[in-house]
């Protein structure tokens, strides 16, 4: 059964009524006048000369006659009816095309209506009796509690087993609960965290890791570098005449350096940070400390298209340890056994090359989901020409794994997009320590 | 990563074994895995390895781990006859040249396809996309030496490789699509080199493109190899490669008279001499390791062994300090089979108080309701300034970005949690989330960064009252000081319905409503309300 309300009433019964309510026929001028704003008008008296309801005369200046009071009159009394209550179904049918022109121009809505009769049961009927049991609790009030007329008496059974409403918690991000489990495994391995800006000089980013300056990482395809912005401060003193002289010649490191023009310049650009390893190298720069183990992760940038395995802006959490008499044999075993506190426990260390590292190795993880070893992370021991420039004289292994492959392989997941995808059924929805 | 695609019957038969012991121990001289078809291996190589970018070289190396012929690989060469003189204006253009020949060729296609792979590669790498350095291979019976390097005007015509007619210097420039790739490396030159042989057939029109007359095709058996550079090491560490890879294929190498800057003969293949400190190569890989031993493992990554030196082949460009010699043991001697040590810590590790304080903040707001959001530090114009009708003079933007999407860094957070709002339009309400990000500013020609909390509550009866409320229980919560508020105004937030947030008299953030034309701007069709303000003044504030 289809109930009708009316909406609004159609502006054109207003116009006919004013037009007849005149002492003296109106002017097209006049009428319109009478109307809040020329569209309400115009719309109004489209409506009304197009049933024939007015037509327009004489002139200067047209006056509006009304010429068939019939189907005012008409749709007057319908709209009368539908208030008071009479259903579609129940009105003439010569009036149907008029009501669905109405539902249409939303003058009328139209509301489906079911009756259901309800009867109450035999068990319905002994609940009720039961429930009016005064030796049972509909509801504990602070006033039952209080008057401790709960004595001697049961609560009310209910129906358990209904739903409850749905509720959706206030949850950390994945990623923050990752991270966080990253941070607690080096703790319990001994690093000390350190923090840090993600603008650097170019400087401390490529060269004093000893990348060339036309090293095709430090070009625009893969670095940000900030529009118009370089740090000038930075002269060629200190650790930066060691670096450049390094990259020149080799410096006092027993290299043969690169063999190029090392330029101020190229070094003062500001980028956004590639890599972590630029905080833990310029920690080790200012503590030049002989034992010691540090961290960070944070986020690198790299100017790529964003696909399923590409970001430009990813997590890292990159390591240093530092101590004499530390070899890559160390290295090996402190990421066997990083990897398997963070729940891969299948490594393997395959030699790789990175321009700062020597030996360097790549870490590879046995990922059962691709049935495949994947890349996890670099790793090496900082070469001679990294670590004599900045002043220090013991062994360092460095690392920089990203997060992003160990979580997509945690939730089950193979886009890395969906990680940083706010998608917000994800983040509410989502299993609590999957995968862990 | 450059990439080198590995035929696994024509490899196992230069190698001597089988394809399963070849995968097995591909990566550990280096290379990395990038797929494996019935027939063949794709592998990415490292371009501090040019002499991997062939199956030759690849198998060179091979060779020498699996024990099948190690030690340093020696490259004969004889005299070739062939001199080229120096055209002295070219100093200021391309400056340096060096040759080679290599004659007795018999290659097939997977050998030619092999070569022009490595070339590419070359070009790529080493020659930074011909910039630098510029490879010509030539068919050496086509050529009438002597031949000359020399300088000529834009108007100077000769047949480019696969055309049919002559056309001038200046219109391969502007017309051709080698032309409009590698001119750059000539700008602003009116002298351009170009290498012609006595009859004044044209070779090469360097870094650009080669002449037709001297082009290499399958019937071809004697090559000659031209590398122009602007920089000489790079220039004949090319050749090195090159001819090396070359006399692996067949060929017999054969020099050539070079005029500049002195008169030299190139290629010269002569090892390069480094250090060997046994003590160094200990230390590092942790390894009591005999120098027997040492000498074995060297010969296993074809690296000679001369008295108190090490002997590098000379394609090895990357052997720069001693301890390069430590890592050519580990691979000769197998990364494998040295065993990890785990090394015990001796101190307790510790929390950077900072990063705990971010953490506990998102701990607190995901205990008030909030779902936490990370969203990019990168974004685009139309999130950060046009949708809050506000200028963008003072943007910190990145230098050519691949996407426009990430071009400018935020200095607030509500731009990024209102497009995430955006994008969550079909996910239940209320929506409150919550982010705790960096953000930049620029003032003075300098970058700085901090740390701000920000969140947005959104559904029909949002308000301004809602927001304040969670402002003010995350600042008790992490500052144990009640917050302050005094009407304020911020470019997201509604004059009247917008005020500043105060803790210990120091200014933090506002809270407010969002205005509805920001609202609409997202396209969102409930009220927000929320807050931002910034953690690190907090921080600093407590300390």
């Amino acid at each position: 059964m289809s109930r009708l309300t009316v909406v609004r009433r159609p502006p054109e019964l207003d116009l006919v009524d004013l037009a007849t309510k005149a002492a003296a026929p109106l002017t097209l001028e006049a009428l319109r006048g009478q109307f809040g704003s020329a569209e309400e008008f115009s719309a109004a008296f489209g409506r009304a000369r197009s049933a024939g309801w007015v037509r327009v005369e004489g002139g200067p200046p047209p006056i509006v006659r009304v010429v068939d009071s019939a189907g005012p009159r008409t749709l007057s009394s319908l709209l009368v009816s539908i208030s008071a209550g009479t259903t579609k179904e129940a009105l003439p049918t010569d009036q149907s095309k008029l009501v669905a022109d109405l539902l249409k121009r939303g003058v009328l809505s139209k509301a489906e209506a079911r009756t259901t009769s309800v009867a109450i049961t035999e068990a319905g009927k002994e609940a009720a009796t039961f429930s009016a049991d005064v030796n049972l609790i509909d509801k504990l009030t602070p006033e039952v509690i209080a008057a401790r007329t709960w004595r001697g008496r049961q609560m009310r059974p209910i129906d358990v087993e209904a739903k409850a409403p749905r509720f959706a918690p206030g949850r950390r991000h994945p990623v923050r609960d990752f991270i966080r489990e990253v941070r607690e495994t080096y703790i319990s391995m001994g690093f000390t965290e350190v923090q840090g800006r993600s603008v650097h000089p170019g400087f401390w980013n490529f060269d004093a890791l000893f990348i060339p300056q036309d090293h095709p990482s430090r070009e625009m395809q893969d670095t940000f570098y900030l529009e118009g912005l370089s740090d000038k401060k930075l002269t060629r003193t200190g650790v930066v005449a060691n670096v450049a002289a390094t990259h020149e010649s080799g410096w006092k490191t027993g290299s043969k350096g690169w063999g190029y023009h090392w330029s101020i310049d190229e070094a003062r650009r500001l980028v956004l940070r590639t890599h972590n390893t630029v905080l833990t190298v310029r920690a080790l720069s200012e503590s030049k400390e002989k034992e010691t183990r540090v961290f960070a992760v944070s986020k690198v940038y790299r100017n790529e298209n964003l696909d399923y395995k590409h970001l430009a802006e990813f997590y890292q959490m990159d390591g240093i340890m530092v101590g004499e008499g530390l070899n890559v044999r160390h290295l090996m075993g402190f990421l066997t056994e990083f990897y398997k506190k963070l729940g891969m426990s299948e490594v393997k260390l395959w030699p790789t090359y990175f321009p700062y590292t020597e030996p360097s190795l790549e870490v590879v993880g046995f990922s059962k989901a691709v049935n495949a070893w994947i890349e996890l992370s670099g790793s090496g021991v900082f070469r001679p020409e990294v670590t004599l420039p900045l002043g220090v004289r013991v062994p360092v292994l460095a690392w920089g794994p990203g997060i992003e492959r160990l979580m997509l392989m945690r939730y089950g997941l193979d886009d890395m997009r969906a990680l940083y995808g706010d998608d917000l059924t994800w983040l509410r929805e989502r299993r609590e320590l999957a995968g862990s | 990563m450059p990439v080198v695609r590995i035929d696994i019957s024509r490899f196992s038969k230069m190698v001597g074994a089988n394809k399963k012991k070849l995968i097995d121990r591909l990566p550990y001289i280096g290379l990395d895995i990038e797929g494996i078809e019935k027939d063949s291996v794709r592998v990415e190589y490292s371009p501090n390895r040019p002499d991997f970018g062939t199956d030759f070289g690849i198998a060179r190396a091979m060779k020498g781990l699996l024990g099948k012929d190690a030690g340093l690989p020696r490259f004969a060469t004889s005299p070739s006859r062939i001199s080229i003189s120096y055209d002295r204006r070219l100093s200021s253009v391309r400056p340096f040249i060096a040759c080679a020949t290599a004659t007795g060729l018999d290659l097939d296609d997977e050998d030619i396809r092999q070569v022009i792979s490595l070339q590419e590669d070359l070009h790529n790498g080493l020659g930074r996309r011909r910039k630098v350095v510029a490879i010509g291979l030539h068919d050496m019976d086509a050529i009438k030496p002597p031949l000359s390097y020399t300088a000529v005007a834009s108007s100077f015509k000769f047949v480019p490789l696969g055309g049919n007619r002559e056309l001038s210097i200046r219109s391969i420039l502007d017309g051709s699509d080698e032309g409009r790739a590698y001119g750059g490396a000539l700008a602003g030159s009116k002298l351009f080199p170009v290498i012609t042989d006595s009859r004044g057939t044209v070779l090469s029109f360097p870094p650009i493109i080669n002449g037709d007359v001297t082009k290499v095709t399958s019937k071809t058996k004697n090559v000659f190899i031209d590398v122009t550079s602007t920089d000489q090491k790079a220039g004949d560490d090319v050749l090195a490669v090159l001819a090396t890879t070359l006399a692996e294929a067949g060929g017999k190498l054969g020099t050539v008279s070079i005029a500049y800057p002195n008169p030299r003969v190139t290629p010269d293949l002569e090892p390069r001499k480094i250090p060997l400190d046994a003590s160094l190569v200990r230390s590092v890989l942790g390894m009591n390791l005999s120098q027997a031993e040492i000498v074995k493992s060297l010969a296993r990554s074809r690296i000679g062994v001369q008295g108190k030196y090490a002997l590098g082949p000379r394609y090895r460009i990357d052997l720069l300090h001693p301890v390069d010699l430590a890592e050519e043991v580990g691979l000769g001697y197998g990364m494998d089979r040295i065993g990890p040590i785990y090394p015990p810590s001796k101190r307790p590790g510790s929390f950077d108080r900072f990063e705990d304080f971010l953490d506990s903040a998102s701990t607190v707001m995901a205990g008030s309701g909030m779902i936490e959001m990370m969203t990019f530090e990168l974004t685009d114009e139309k999130c950060l300034y046009s949708n809050f009708g506000r200028p963008s003079s003072e943007k910190v933007a990145v230098h050519n970005p691949k996407s426009l999407e990430h071009s400018v860094l935020r200095d607030a957070l509500i731009p990024t949690l209102m497009a995430s709002l955006s994008k969550n339009v079909k996910s239940d309400y209320p929506q409150r989330i919550f982010e705790i990000g960096r953000v930049y500013s620029k003032a003075r020609g300098e970058v700085s960064e901090s740390w701000h909390l920000a969140c947005l509550v959104a559904h029909s009866q949002s308000s301004f009252t809602e927001a304040k409320m969670f402002l003010e229980s995350v600042c008790r919560i992490m500052a144990g000081k009640e917050a302050s508020a005094t009407a304020g105004q911020h470019w997201a937030f509604s004059p009247g319905r917008c005020a500043v947030a105060k803790v210990a008299k120091s200014e933090l953030g506002h809270v407010g409503e969002v205005r509805p034309e920001v609202i609409d701007a997202f396209g969102l069709g409930v009220p927000v309300s929320g807050f931002e303000f910034d953690l690190t003044r907090l921080y600093e504030l407590l300390k």
